[in-house]
């Protein structure tokens, strides 16, 4: 069960919030046997364009591949570890994922990422600042991207989950 | 695999639980499983009352970090969700153990693995090991670091 809001302006701002301050979301995607496998990812929202981008390494495909051969997926951002916010609402993402086949090693273009990501876990500087961890890790550098199209979010207010969930679906975003 | 599953799972405050939905979605939830009281190899789960998530393949994901994004440490488990007299369970099927899992050799095989299943991914589409432009990605570290940079994601002008 779930309040189904209608016709509403856009998100609001407390679920936006946790699109943009949490460090970590949980995805989830389906396995060839139709398990959800679920790994802590770290989501990228844009607002204007209303979708999420997470990148992996081609040396963790997995989340990748699995969303090529079925698009359906949820994002769960229950962890408010290092967000600065004041008791968040849970909020789960339910959504269709593109996985394009593409390597991405060249950071152009993703520097307001980067400006965001480095800060937040300042110890991943360190990679690929000598000659061993280039050479080790240089397949972390390996990028897939997967982007994420909302269909429907829901949330629970003080991350109460037995308490009904608001629900929205983007369908009926203005 | 329980054992190992009863021994970690308290490592962890909660863990999220990742179930289908009636339109074939993932639907995750986060709780707190325990093992059952008879002893049977199962985890019971408690979820509220008209819950989206249905009886069948589902897993079980526990992951911390720090204030820093780092000290990253989880694990999952693959299983099945099912009503037993109304009550939920779990019966765990496989134990996949995440970064920070077993010490020095887990991380070990953990960049050993992911560098192996690097090379095949490039292998299996005929493609060359791609350089990486270490010089624009060190730059852009430099940049996210700058002081200019962090004063405007904090706020400070």
């Amino acid at each position: 069960m779930a309040r189904l809001l209608r016709d509403v302006a856009g998100l609001p701002p407390e679920v936006e919030d946790v699109f943009e301050e949490f460090r970590t979301c949980e995805l989830s995607t389906l396995a060839r046997d139709g398990t959800p496998i679920t790994w802590p990812t770290l989501p990228f929202w844009y607002s204007d364009e209303k979708r999420f981008t997470i990148t992996t390494s081609i040396g963790l495909a997995q989340k990748a591949l699995n969303v090529r051969r079925d698009p359906r997926v949820s994002l769960l951002f229950s962890n408010p570890t290092a967000s600065g916010l004041e008791n968040p609402p849970a909020v789960m993402v339910q959504g269709d994922a593109e996985a394009p086949d593409q390597i991405e090693t060249s950071v152009a273009g993703f520097e307001e990422e980067l400006r965001k990501v480095y800060p937040r876990q300042p110890a991943s500087r360190l990679y690929g600042n000598d000659p061993l961890t280039r050479h080790f890790m240089d397949w972390y550098f390996m990028r897939l991207m997967i982007h994420v199209t909302p269909r429907r979010i829901l949330w629970w207010p003080g991350a109460d989950f037995w308490r009904e969930p608001f629900e929205l679906r983007m369908d009926h975003v203005a | 695999m329980w054992p190992e599953i009863t021994t970690h799972l308290y490592e962890f405050e909660s863990a999220v639980l990742s179930g289908l939905d009636e339109d074939g979605y993932p639907f995750s939830v986060r709780c707190r499983p325990y093992p059952d009281a008879s002893g049977a190899e199962v985890l019971r789960v408690w979820l509220p009352p008209g819950t989206l998530i249905r009886p069948g393949p589902a897993s079980l994901l526990c992951h911390t970090h720090d204030e820093n994004l780092w000290n990253l440490k989880g694990f999952l488990v693959r299983g099945v969700l099912f009503l037993d007299f109304g009550e939920w369970s779990f019966e765990p099927v496989r134990f996949v153990p995440g970064l920070g899992m077993g010490g020095l050799p887990g991380m070990i095989r953990f960049f050993v693995r992911s560098r192996r299943n690097a090379r095949r991914y490039l292998e299996k589409r005929g493609l060359a090991r791609p350089r990486i432009p270490w010089d624009e990605i060190n730059a852009a570290k430099k940049e996210a670091f700058a002081p200019s940079v962090r004063n405007r994601l904090e706020g400070n002008g």
